[in-house]
């Protein structure tokens, strides 16, 4: 056990070091003259020379990488080309807003589509056809426009929620989840449309077994068999997607947080990208690697418990 | 795992914090009855002085840094840091009288030492407007409350620069802090409360108590939000989060008076042609006159005004503002729209075949006005071949590559405009084009009395028009929205009201 999690822990700093080296790299050919765009088009040739000498644009790739990482391996990810901000105060304090969205829409969705996925494979039937219409209007639409219904309807018209803007949990979390509401809602339609599907089929899948002929046989309660035997089998697959669909939501976040005035990672990483912050990007990139990492492994140990074949591999 | 009583509570729990959250409080924002929540369209780099810019960025910093005169939103200067100044007969030399009972928020006393490093320190820093103080030869603190600046030559615009970030006012004692770019020391009407700044989204300032100008202070909290996209700084103007508001665009000024809100118009920039290349240098057909004419003739500025300002906007044909001294009412309708005039001065000048004008096009200025521009010059018999600039369009324009190219730009006041635009070392002027007859004008404007000034002025303007330096269509009107709680009064030549413009409706 021990030694397993060590190893994806290995393979997951190995995985931080390759992404965040290729990444600067890709920044860095594609920045241009970073110190021209801070200081504007109109600046003097001068002002562009000092403005690269302060940030230490003006030394080698090489020389400035190896600054970078020396640095970050310290935990200092130094400050924002644009703003001055320390990258790590911007990054920390935007990771929170970001997780709480995604967090929370994996939460809905995984309570959501689990329930309808029982529902439509046990019941079939009406509440069958139901679930895959879900299924199928949750892909159909994108989640930006679903979040400007949601907008309209529900912050403009019925005020019943912010439309935009974000109060941290710590000041009140009446002001917190009136903000995040909206945006969970519609993170988290795409995301019940996939892993409905998925529970669905695993779970229909599973009742043809054997196994569970056998265990009706001798007596057990449907219910039983589906809650206690099936749903441990089908698990594996849905938490698979439910991985995938979390790292997805990180994406889905950027266009929810730019549509919501949300201070997130989102909205950091569009700025910052735009404009060739490559620091800000930088940490960007170590903060949603950890993430992905931090998600996999915790898959992982779950997908153990829930399928003891699984703890051998 | 999964028993259904627990799925049913995690059900329940779900629900209820889902419905729960409605009835819950609003935002901790609107507690306070004098706060001043505005919503801005970029966020300042940085809060170190010598890097600041103005604009749409001038509230951020006029919150926390006084200037040394004040402009009021009608262009008139007032005191402000300075109690009074004065030029020598040369306008060489200026003096100014500065308060003794100013203090920055970390305690230092402000006096003519700290306005002469500040101003020194700007000069020699990053700010895109460093170049206001490019004048300044030297600063001298006389005494404590005495300031002298002397200028290698007269500027006409200088003490307007005085009321702008030029001379944003920063402790000398803060230079060499670490967090200079996020924690701004000034002596200003608000303090940024760090704790309560997301930077980039949201920055909270608080009244300063010792502030030593009280009827300018009007209120206890200031909270600037940052919208990068339209759609969200719509969403908050219309579900009331916001006390004021710029608008990127007209095209939701109906929705946003529908909402409640007033509609503060201001006119700020002129929209057209810049005809760059007037010693055809990339295209000999730009060198003549008729041609660059027949480019003034072949717009229909009625209808363009229709389709991309959507009505809200003046027709013009100068680049000058009305608010200028150089600015003349019949100028406006100088080349009143005359596809058959243009037709006729393309012939004369010996393009009655066609001729073929190259021009940039970008995503920032969307596919309806290329378009635009290519059907009004087919008109005429120009064919208009456009190239994608990408990110590059402002650089490309600069760089110089192109002769001929749409753009937005701001109507300075009168000596900016022309540093701006018309001189041969201008920016908007790439190819450094020189006419001896605009040389002549702007000198007598640098360096004659005010009533040379104002005539050279006239006549200046009269020329460029006259000369199709520019093809000017239309004064887009800006517009600053506020809620009925709050009163602003827009400033002249600014994007942006200036900070104690605000004032609590009562």
């Amino acid at each position: 056990m021990y030694r397993f999690v060590l190893r994806r822990l290995f393979s997951g700093v190995l995985l931080l070091f390759v992404i965040t080296t290729v990444a600067y790299l890709l920044l860095y050919a594609g920045g241009g003259d970073i110190a021209r765009r801070i200081v504007g088009p109109t600046a003097s040739d001068a002002q562009v020379a000092l403005k690269a000498s302060q940030l230490g644009l003006d030394r080698p790739l090489l020389v400035q990488y190896w600054d970078w990482l020396s640095n970050a391996v310290t935990g200092d990810l130094g400050r924002s080309w644009f703003n001055g901000q320390l990258v790590s105060t911007g990054v920390t304090g935007r990771v929170s807003v970001t997780l709480s969205l995604v967090i929370g829409a994996t939460i809905i969705a995984a309570v959501i589509s689990v329930v309808l996925g029982v529902l439509a494979a046990v019941r079939r039937g009406w509440v069958d056809r139901v679930a895959q219409f879900v299924g199928v209007l949750g892909h159909a639409i994108p989640g930006f426009l679903i979040a400007l219904g949601l907008v309209s309807l529900f912050a403009l018209n019925l005020k019943l929620f912010k439309a935009t803007g974000y109060v941290p949990i710590t000041t009140s979390f009446g002001g917190w989840a009136a903000t995040v509401t909206l945006p969970i809602i519609a993170l988290s339609i795409g995301c019940i449309a996939a892993i409905v599907q998925q529970v669905r089929g695993s779970l229909i899948d599973a009742l043809r077994q054997d196994y569970v002929r056998t265990l009706r046989a001798r007596g057990l309660s449907f219910n039983r068999v589906v809650y206690k035997h099936v749903l441990r089998n089908a698990g594996g697959p849905a938490l698979a997607v439910l991985a995938v669909q979390f790292i997805g939501l990180l994406g889905g976040a950027v266009i929810v947080e730019q549509i919501f005035a949300l201070p997130g990672l989102g909205q950091i990483t569009v700025t910052a990208t735009g404009q060739g912050d490559i620091p800000v990007v930088m940490g960007v990139v170590v903060a949603t690697a950890a993430i992905v990492v931090t998600v996999n492994l915790i898959i992982d140990l779950a997908q153990g418990w829930l399928n003891p074949k699984v703890r051998l591999s | 795992m999964f028993r259904s009583k627990r799925m049913a509570a995690l059900v329940a729990a779900v629900a209820l914090s889902l419905t729960g959250c409605s009835a819950a409080g609003s935002s901790s924002q609107d507690a306070a009855s004098q706060t001043l929540t505005l919503g801005a369209i970029q966020s300042p780099k940085t809060f170190d002085a010598s890097q600041s810019e103005f604009a749409n960025l001038s509230p951020f910093y006029q919150a926390v840094y006084d200037t040394l005169i004040r402009m009021q939103p009608d262009g008139t200067l007032v005191p402000m840091l300075a109690t009074e100044w004065k030029y020598n007969d040369d306008k060489t030399v200026l003096t100014l009288k500065l308060r003794d009972d100013v203090k920055f928020t970390d305690g230092t006393a402000f006096n003519a030492d700290a306005a002469k490093k500040n101003l020194e320190r700007f000069k020699a820093g990053t700010s895109p407007d460093a170049q206001f103080l490019a004048a300044l030869k030297t600063a001298t603190a006389v005494d404590a409350t005495t300031l002298e600046l002397t200028l290698s030559a007269p500027d006409p615009a200088f003490l307007n620069y005085l009321s702008k970030d030029a001379s944003f006012m920063q402790s000398p004692a803060s230079f060499a802090n670490a967090d200079i770019a996020t924690n701004p020391v000034g002596s200003g009407p608000y303090i940024l409360d760090t704790a309560a700044t997301v930077t980039g989204t949201s920055y909270a300032y608080k009244r300063n108590p010792d502030y030593w100008a009280k009827d300018l202070q009007h209120y206890d909290n200031l909270v600037l939000n940052v919208y990068l996209d339209q759609t969200s700084l719509l969403n908050a103007i219309k579900s009331g989060t916001l006390n004021g508001a710029n608008t990127i665009d007209n095209n939701t000024l109906t929705e946003i008076e529908a909402a409640g809100y007033k509609v503060n118009p201001l006119a700020l920039n002129w929209s057209g042609l810049i005809l760059f290349d007037r010693a055809g240098t990339t295209n000999p057909a730009l060198k003549d006159v008729r041609v660059r004419q027949a480019l003034n003739y072949a717009f229909d500025t009625k209808a363009l005004l229709q389709s991309i300002g959507q009505g809200h906007g003046e027709q013009t044909a100068q680049v000058f503002p009305p608010s200028s001294d150089a600015y003349d009412k019949a100028l406006d309708s100088r080349y009143a729209y005359d596809p058959a005039k243009a037709k006729a001065l393309l012939a004369e000048a010996g393009y009655a075949s066609g001729l073929t004008l190259s021009l940039p096009s970008s995503t920032l200025l969307g596919t309806t006005i290329p378009a635009l521009i290519t059907q009004q010059l087919k008109d005429v018999g120009i064919t208009a071949e456009f190239t994608d600039t990408g990110n590059n369009f402002i650089a490309d324009l600069l760089a110089p590559k192109y002769g001929v190219s749409y753009m937005i730009l701001e109507q300075q006041s009168d000596w900016q405009l022309i540093n701006m635009k018309l001189t041969p070392g201008a920016p908007w002027n790439p190819y450094n084009y020189e006419d001896p007859k605009v040389d002549e004008l702007v000198n007598k404007i640098h360096l004659g009395s005010v009533d040379e000034q104002k005539a050279a002025a006239k006549e200046l303007n009269k020329y460029i028009v006259e000369q199709a330096w520019f093809a000017p269509w239309f004064r887009p009107q800006s517009s600053y929205v506020t809620d009925a709680k709050t009163n602003v009064e827009v400033q002249t030549g600014n994007a942006y009201p200036f900070i104690w413009s605000f004032t609590p409706a009562s």
